[in-house]
């Protein structure tokens, strides 16, 4: 859960080389990720797995919420529940599909808002330079004085128990790192040959970040950002096992697996399938972001 | 003569032989989220009572744990005896146990019985306990004054005529106050109790567990411990005591997940279950913020619930309730209305209160435990209360809370200040003496002195109450709360969902263990095998 | 060198003043009046008088922060409202768990990944890398509570190996008694730092065996040790700075499995504190963590420097 020091460890120590832009460089990240069997099938997987939750209420067989005592925690296969039913009789595929949109949601919500916010103020870092720079990298320090799973937990703690309250946490978490590493980004961009050389020629600031850095700095932060989502997806989870994101009787696989411990005595295959459905996710998405990362030729 | 000191050092050595190879170390999984405090104001509930109150601690009263084919009723204790002055109904007098010593050495004395009263009741004192009294009015509350007699004799005088005063005593234990005095307060007081229970505190690991060792010189001499040690683990989660049963770390577990308990007796452990007097319930927001506060709402739900879903839920561990006692209990009465499923009659009822279909919708908060005392499996048990409350149109909303978290908001009415609305709070809870009924029901027990934190009040209900224990009539006053119960029951006062029959699952090697129909049990008659 | 520790330490002292700020702003960011939060909800309204004027509560945010930063200072990090009970006792015992707990993990962690890693290098492209790799993503991906529980599963109740939960008999020492309820915590524990310390050390190794002057030194028929000296020397700061980290993060992050296993630690704590909604033991317990976490970035930047000075940070 503390994957993103890796990462920052590295890229903050020494700045990686920019990669620039070139005109055929998107063709040749294609080109390579086309060869790239591991992350061809975990896109794949990812893309599967998206189009069934996006799809869920036209998919599911059953409604994922109604349960019965009567048919509760029966196996795999058992009269059209092709994968059982959990400790309150409620059908595990619909639960399941259903499980996967909080899922996907609570761990790319806050990735997504951190890429913003974070993306937004260590790009402005990097290329203002100045105190601008150091008022928001002091600032970014004290949050990384934070261990994430601990921020996390203890800003979520504090404001109680709910979706949103987790997102928010979960977001709070993201941005140092997102900041950093855009930042470094910029300033290694900023500090590129040409870039100095379109400044020197007068270009505006504005012109200046959209033809020059943005094109050459997205790229290396999106990156970074796909890490995230597995840690985050496991982050979230991990608060919803701890009671703190989702609330019964939603679907949710961190939730479902804390819920259907007591299933395990009888129906240990159930009780861990919504460790499967993490377990598959992430690892997809590192395997994903690994392979674009060095598609794209990116040293992070 | 030969004969008789052979016999003697036969014994001598048969106990020496079973002391040391029998009466070894009981170690408990409790459902409690922590310790529960051991100074004497056990907190965590009627759990806490049973492991860090009649373990370490006597009270006036004790519970009799001897007839096991009934439900459990008092026992002389530290008072030998009381009695009702005959000149005043208000007025007991209980006869002081002599030659009691705590576990610090000293002496008891009537004076420390006063001592004690002072504790929770006269906040003038410097004994008095301000952090806690407050948490145990529910079992002080009607004693307004006592004093010392004589060397032997104490009295407690009621507000009013209470007959079943000695029941609520019951849980005002008796500490030491030399080792009070020694220590000086009551926070350190808990980490070195001293009463003159049959078990005395070896040591207390914060958080971890309770050791207690065996009390030699316990006044009871049938009731000297079997067990040389005792070492209570609170264990909130079910599915993870079960796990450290299975494990062997511990020899006993309370309320083992009902899904485990097939596998458990298959792996050969003892899974033990009794009924006990316990409800698993919705204590309503009576008050006109709440939709509870029209009884067709209150009656809807009773009749929308399934509660043979439920008991399949819980493994056939309980039995449905359709009232606060059970049905075959003497305070039962004769309810008119019998509650059986029947959703079409729940949503015909809440369409006449004005809900459902073309009405308004009902939408509803309550709170929901995660564990703790007699609680069983709040979550699960919840879900199925949401989906049967679902299927008849009530959209049910939890506020999913710690079981002290919860035991705090029961002592914040609706309408106190600083209190979110909720229309309800769901749990388990004990009614295991007559003061119960009166506690939850009258609107004499409004909380947070008592414990009507429904704010449930019917005229009948509190005059019925009222005379039941002004008469000193066992009969009659049984009589009166089965009136009085009744009426409970047609108004549904409360959503009653069902009774625990109070499973317990213990290792192979705990031998001699008889579960008694109460709350309390008894860990002096019982060993454990190594 | 001299100058530089002195101008690092002097740093870190802001940053420490800044992370108690947060911690400090937990109880205000919680819903309601902030008095809710430290005090329990029945108690006497003088006493809540007591306390808010204990705490300046009724007056300005800068104000409040200085009188409580007093209390810290002094070691007071105020009462839990659940046990009421002072929490700075009950957070060192916690915390001693807690370490003895984070050691074994980053023990484990830290060995399984640096073999892996170094393996998966030298390796580079066979099927050992592969499954070193392989290792390494599962161990990021796999939300380890879960992993906890499966173990639970089959060492405590299928096989009754290995106790389920709790941290053995009253405090801790370093016998099999005790050692024996480590084990599966801290293989659990011990999952995501192994992973991360595979692909770190597997990166670093491949850069460094890249490098020209080692292309040189095997061009002149080097020794396979000496060799690995070489990689040793420069991998180890990059590696050490990622372990440093990671043990920070084993110390603050174990709270799931903590809460798995029941290990009496500071993340049990929170978790109770957290369904307690007992702030005061929160704001303690995260202070005390963070503050931990700033003081080893502190070391392991110390020692970085120390190892290559090309490493400082300005």
């Amino acid at each position: 859960m503390s994957v993103i020091s890796s990462q920052e460890g590295r890229l903050s120590g020494r700045n990686p080389p920019p990669v620039v832009v070139s005109p055929g460089y998107w063709k040749g990240v294609v080109r390579r990720v086309s060869r790239d069997r591991v992350t061809l099938i975990c896109g794949a997987i990812l893309l599967v797995m998206l189009l069934i939750i996006l799809f869920a209420p036209l998919l599911a067989p059953f409604d994922p919420l109604q349960g019965s005592t009567g048919r509760r925690l029966k196996p795999v296969g058992w009269q059209g529940h092709l994968l059982g039913t959990d400790e309150l009789g409620r059908d595990m595929l619909s639960r399941l599909m259903y499980g996967g949109r909080y899922s996907w949601f609570l761990g790319i919500a806050p990735v997504v808002v951190a890429f913003l916010i974070g993306g937004g103020l260590g790009i402005t870092a990097g290329f203002a330079g100045g105190k601008v720079n150091m008022l928001i990298m002091r600032a970014t320090d004290v949050f990384y004085a934070f261990p994430s799973v601990l921020l996390a937990v203890a800003i979520s703690g504090a404001l109680g128990p709910g979706i949103f309250n987790a997102i928010l946490a979960l977001t709070l978490v993201f941005i140092p790192p997102m900041i950093r590493v855009s930042e470094s980004v910029t300033t290694s961009v900023r500090n590129l040959d040409y870039v100095e050389a379109a400044r020197a020629t007068g270009a505006g600031s504005r012109r200046l970040v959209r033809v020059h850095v943005l094109p050459n700095v997205l790229g290396p932060i999106f990156v970074y950002a796909t890490t995230l989502v597995s840690v985050s997806m496991i982050l979230a989870s991990g608060l919803s096992f701890l009671g703190l994101g989702v609330k019964p009787p939603e679907a949710e696989w961190g939730l479902m697996l804390n819920t259907l411990r007591t299933a395990i005595y009888t129906q240990p295959l159930l009780a861990t399938l919504p460790g499967v459905c993490i377990f598959t996710t992430s690892v997809c998405f590192n395997l994903l972001s690994d392979g674009l990362r060095s598609a794209m030729d990116v040293r992070a | 003569m030969a004969f008789r000191s052979i016999a003697a050092i036969g014994s001598l050595v048969f106990l020496l032989f079973v002391s040391s190879s029998q009466a070894q170390t009981l170690r408990v999984g409790m459902t409690t989220t922590d310790l529960p405090t051991t100074g004497g104001i056990p907190d965590n509930g009627s759990e806490g009572g049973r492991f860090a109150g009649y373990t370490m601690y006597d009270a006036l009263v004790n519970w009799d744990f001897t007839k096991v084919d009934k439900s459990a009723d008092l026992t002389p204790g530290l008072a030998t005896e009381w009695k009702v002055d005959p000149a005043d109904p208000q007025t007991w007098i209980f006869t002081i146990r002599q030659g009691v010593k705590f576990h610090d050495g000293s002496v008891l004395t009537a004076d420390d019985i006063i001592w004690n009263f002072d504790r929770h009741l006269n906040d003038k004192a410097p004994n008095y306990d301000r952090a806690q009294a407050g948490s145990y009015r529910n079992y002080t509350s009607q004693v307004d004054k006592y004093w010392k007699i004589d060397d032997t004799h104490i009295a407690l005088h009621t507000k009013v005529p209470y007959s079943v005063l000695p029941y609520m005593i019951s849980r005002v234990f008796i500490v030491s106050p030399t080792q009070y005095r020694k220590i000086g307060n009551w926070l350190d007081f808990q980490a070195n109790p001293s009463g003159t229970g049959p078990f005395k505190v070896e040591k207390i690991n914060p958080h971890v567990s309770i050791d207690l060792v065996r009390n030699d010189d316990y006044w009871d001499k049938t009731r000297i411990p079997k067990l040389k040690k005792l070492i209570l683990m609170p264990i909130p989660d079910a599915n993870t005591r079960v796990a450290a049963l299975r494990s062997g770390q511990v020899d006993w577990i309370e309320y083992p997940a009902p899904d485990s308990i097939p596998s458990l007796k298959a792996a050969g452990f003892q899974v033990v279950t009794k009924p006990y007097p316990h409800v698993w319930a919705w204590q309503y927001n009576t008050t006109e913020k709440s939709a509870f506060h029209d009884k067709r709402v209150r009656l809807a739900l009773n009749y929308a619930l399934d509660r043979d879903g439920m008991v399949e839920l819980l493994g056939g561990t309980a039995k449905p309730s359709i009232g606060f006692y059970d049905k075959e209990s003497k305070y039962f009465g004769k309810p008119s209305v019998i509650f059986n499923y029947d959703p079409e009659k729940a949503k015909a009822l809440l369409k006449e209160a004005g809900y459902g279909p073309g009405g308004k919708k009902l939408d509803i908060t309550v709170q929901l435990p995660t564990a703790g005392s007699g609680n069983m499996v709040p979550l699960p048990m919840g879900e199925v209360v949401q989906q049967n409350l679902r299927d008849v149109g009530v959209n049910l909303t939890y506020e999913v809370v710690d079981w002290g978290t919860m035991l705090s908001s029961l002592r914040q009415p609706p309408g106190a200040p600083n209190t979110p609305h909720r229309d309800g709070i769901a749990h388990g809870l004990p009614l295991g003496d007559p003061t119960n009924f009166y506690n939850e029901f009258t609107s004499m027990a409004f909380a947070p002195s008592g414990s009507n934190w429904s704010l449930y009040k019917n005229e009948k209900v509190d005059e019925l109450s009222r005379k039941a224990f002004e008469t000193f009539d066992p009969a009659e006053r049984d009589r009166l709360i089965a009136e009085a119960h009744t009426i409970v029951v047609d108004d549904a006062a409360w959503l009653f969902v069902v009774h625990d029959l109070n499973p317990r699952a213990l290792g192979k090697n705990v031998v001699g263990f008889v579960q008694a129909q109460s709350w309390y049990q008894d860990f002096t008659q019982l060993t454990v095998k190594d | 060198m001299l100058l530089y520790i002195v101008r690092r330490v002097a740093y870190a002292i802001p940053i420490a003043l800044l992370v108690s700020l947060v911690c400090f702003m937990l109880v205000h960011i919680a819903p309601g009046d902030p008095i809710d939060s430290i005090v329990p909800p029945d108690t006497p309204k003088e006493a809540v008088e007591q306390v808010r004027r204990e705490y300046g509560l009724d007056k300005p945010l800068p104000v409040q922060f200085a009188v409580w930063l007093s209390h810290v200072v002094q070691g007071d990090l105020g009462r839990s409202i659940a046990s009421r009970r002072p929490i700075a006792g009950d957070l060192m015992l916690a915390s001693g768990k807690t370490f003895v707990l984070a050691v074994t993990a980053a023990t484990i962690g830290f060995s399984l990944g640096v073999a892996l890693g170094s393996l998966a290098a030298f390796f580079q492209g066979t099927w050992i890398d592969r499954l070193c790799v392989g290792f390494a993503v599962a161990g990021v991906s796999v939300p380890h509570y879960w992993l906890g529980m499966v173990m639970v599963i089959i060492f405590s109740v299928l096989l009754a190996a290995l106790p389920a939960m709790g941290a053995g008999p009253s405090d801790w020492v370093w016998d099999w008694v005790h050692i024996r309820f480590l084990i599966l915590p801290a293989i659990t524990l011990s999952v995501i730092p192994a992973g991360l310390i595979t692909r770190t050390v597997r990166g670093t190794v491949i850069e460094i065996l890249n490098q020209d002057f080692i292309t040189t030194l095997r061009g002149k028929g080097i020794r396979r040790s000496g060799l690995l000296l070489h990689v040793v020397k420069n991998a180890a700061p990059t590696v050490l700075a990622v372990m440093g980290l990671q043990f920070g993060y084993l110390m603050g992050g174990s709270i799931l499995v903590e809460s798995v296993f029941s290990w009496p630690g500071t993340g049990m704590m929170l978790n109770n504190a957290i369904f307690r909604r007992d702030i005061p033991v929160i704001q303690g317990a995260t202070l005390v963590l963070a503050m931990f976490f700033v003081l080893l970035n502190l070391i392991v930047d110390l020692v970085q420097t120390a190892i290559d000075p090309r490493m400082r940070r300005t």
